[in-house]
């Protein structure tokens, strides 16, 4: 009885881990679909979110609240300034997809080490109210990880009713599937790629707070540590395909979590590290994916 | 010694090391065009396996836990070092190397380098976990009882013998049909393919003797800093190593050597005479940071590196014997095996180009 409470209450966690890894993965793969190349600065992009909120909270003394809606709308920018100065450059080169995976490994280091010797290596944290926990069942939340929760339904949601009902979504999927057909057919493609940049890193923003929410410290290096989680939802699902995302998502976070009940949790990580070699190996194409690209 | 012979001398030797780890990049990215992000993790199983066979067994009074400890002398533990390093990267390459387009492998190797560092930290029964291991004997000390400065000098000395051992044998594999074939791969696995080539066996070749050169460096870098803890080998070493290649120059020896040179000794060291002006990892970030800069100055600008791979002319009666030996084949006379092995990879390199329109050797 004693193992099945911790893996209910470990399934809980999971939920939660999932939640906060949705939004970072469904970002990460729109991006990916969109622009065809792996992004190593993403795991950054969380980080400068997770401190653009700690700025408005700490030093501004604002609401953690008000701090995640600025950090999502700078995350946001900075992702686009990114693409327009230091990644358009390349790809209006056709540089190849390698050479780009070079080139987001270097803003990588640069925005991790700005951020770095900013704040330095400290551990930091948020004056958030948690709530007093609730039972649920069998399982244990406050009412900030059940906004987690409630948040992270609600950009799938947001996400899902952009990629069918508007024009942009659809463009979006257009050049997903194929960038000259999208040209072709008159969709401004250039248009559609900043779009998913500035979607990519309101995603990441948002997603890297409520991190911060749930880890409760951080230092500069905790986004670029979790980009590896990230990368084994996204492949899990499917690279480049946001729904596949979502379950990869589901499947790693729960995995993660609930793989400490068994052994020490240090080793939570290398849990998503092995489910990603291991999709990696037997489905590149991504275990829920109809058709793959890798 | 006064000790501006001791700075230097300690500069030569993390230059003759990192040279050697440069090389063995150099073959996997350079020659062949393999995104090894683990290479790190290569160079750290070789240090571990190497030291470990040297050093004495654990004794529970240092409060050290480690496995092995057989008191090995040099030479065989350097080998079996490399060999283990080479036996990871068969194992991860013959995995992974067949089934995955470049940028997805570069993702397994950085997953794999993470997984290991995590087990390498917090199985401390293993390698002493994040504290680390230190105290490994020095390298036929024993024999010839040197005093502290003239073995420093030795040392060197027997950093340099590997590094030119390692440049002459990454040399020779670069002009052997081997090494054509490697670049042949490089430049398009489609058409290295349709000539016959086996181009999964090829790639796990070089991704194991680049891997087996970084178990080599490995040993000695170990060796040499007496104290090694997965610290020491994080994800963000490897791109130092990464920068030190693409600066210098990829899939040219020279080049790497002289990035190494740049990168990780000249720019480790010139942050020390810099003002103070703040924490000992502010100064790190800032490395780092430059470091980023570099890297995206240099494939944006210069992305053939400072010293540019060497393009190779091909002599005009080899060029004709090559043309008649298309035109005989083509009229149905039957050309030899040898030929078309021969020449195989010589296609890319007959058309000097290994290079896009704009001069990217990428």
């Amino acid at each position: 009885m004693a193992l099945l409470h911790t893996l209910l209450l470990s399934f809980g966690f999971g939920l939660i881990t999932a939640s906060i890894l949705a939004i970072a993965a469904v970002g990460l793969s729109l991006q990916f679909g969109i622009t065809n190349y792996i992004n190593f600065a993403y795991g950054d992009l969380l980080t400068f979110g997770i401190y653009t909120a700690f700025v408005v909270n700490q030093h501004l003394g604002l609401n953690i609240w008000i701090g995640l809606v600025i950090a999502v709308i700078a995350t946001a920018i900075l992702a686009w300034l990114i693409n327009l100065f230091i990644l358009r450059p390349f790809t209006d080169r056709g540089t190849s997809p390698i050479i780009m995976l070079v080139v987001t490994l270097g803003v990588s280091l640069i925005l991790q080490n700005v951020i770095l010797a900013i704040f330095s290596e400290q551990f930091q944290s948020y004056s958030i109210n948690t709530g007093t926990p609730l039972t649920l069942g069998p399982f244990l939340f406050t009412p900030l990880q059940l906004g987690i929760i409630g948040l992270a339904i609600v950009t799938m949601l947001g996400i899902h009713a952009l990629l069918h009902y508007t024009r942009l979504g659809k463009a979006m999927r257009a050049v997903s599937d194929s960038p000259e057909l999208a040209r072709i057919s008159g969709i401004n493609t250039r248009l559609v790629v900043n779009a998913a940049w500035l979607l990519a890193g309101g995603l990441a923003g948002l997603s890297g707070v409520v991190l911060a929410f749930n880890v409760a410290s951080f230092t500069p290096t905790v986004g670029f540590g979790f980009l590896f989680v990230i990368f084994a939802a996204v492949i899990l699902g499917g690279i480049g395909s946001p729904y596949g995302a979502i379950v990869g998502a589901l499947v790693v976070g729960l995995a993660t979590e609930m793989s400490a009940a068994f052994i020490s949790s240090e080793y939570k990580d290398a849990i998503a590290l092995v489910i990603l070699i291991i999709a990696l190996l037997i489905r590149p194409q991504g275990i829920f994916a109809s058709r793959g690209r890798a | 010694m006064p000790t501006w012979i001791f700075y230097l001398l300690t500069l030569a030797v993390f230059g003759a090391i990192y040279g050697t780890l440069a090389l063995g990049l150099n073959i996997q990215w350079g020659y062949t065009g393999i995104l090894d992000f683990m290479y790190i993790a290569f160079v750290a199983v070789g240090g571990y396996v190497t030291s470990l066979l040297m050093l004495p067994p654990t004794q529970a009074a240092f409060g050290e836990t480690y496995v092995l400890g057989l008191n090995w002398p040099f030479i065989p533990a350097l080998v079996v070092g490399g060999l283990a390093s080479a036996l990871l990267a068969f194992i991860v390459g013959l995995l992974s190397l067949n089934r995955l387009r470049s940028d997805y492998f570069a993702i397994v190797t950085v997953a794999v380098g993470l997984v290991l560092y995590t087990i390498a930290g917090n199985d401390t029964p293993l390698v002493n976990g994040w504290d680390g291991i230190s105290g490994i004997p020095q390298p036929f000390q024993s024999t010839l009882n040197l005093d502290a400065n003239s073995y420093g000098f030795f040392f060197l000395g027997l950093c340099l013998v590997i590094l030119i051992i390692v440049y002459i044998f990454s040399e020779r594999l670069y002009r052997s049909p081997f090494g054509r074939a490697l670049r042949s791969v490089r430049e398009d696995e489609m058409v290295a393919e349709g000539l016959g080539k086996n181009v999964f066996a090829l790639r796990l070749k070089a991704f194991v003797i680049g891997a087996f050169i970084a178990g080599i460096g490995g040993s000695m870098l170990v060796i040499y800093v007496d104290a090694f803890n997965p610290s020491a080998w994080t994800t963000g070493e490897t791109f130092f190593l990464w920068a030190a290649l693409l600066l210098g120059g990829s899939a040219n020896n020279r080049g790497a050597m002289l990035g190494a040179l740049i990168v990780p000794v000249l720019f480790a060291e010139i942050t020390r005479f810099l003002p103070t002006f703040g924490s000992p990892q502010v100064v790190d970030a800032f490395r780092y940071i430059a470091i980023g800069i570099l890297l995206i100055l240099t494939v944006r600008f210069r992305p053939q590196g400072i010293i540019a791979e060497k393009r190779f002319r091909v002599r005009k009666s080899k060029l004709q014997r090559l043309e008649s030996a298309l035109a005989s084949a083509s009229t149905g006379v039957q050309i030899t095996d040898t030929d078309l092995a021969d020449n195989a990879g010589i296609l890319p390199d007959g058309n000097a180009p290994l290079q896009s329109e704009e001069g990217k050797t990428l």
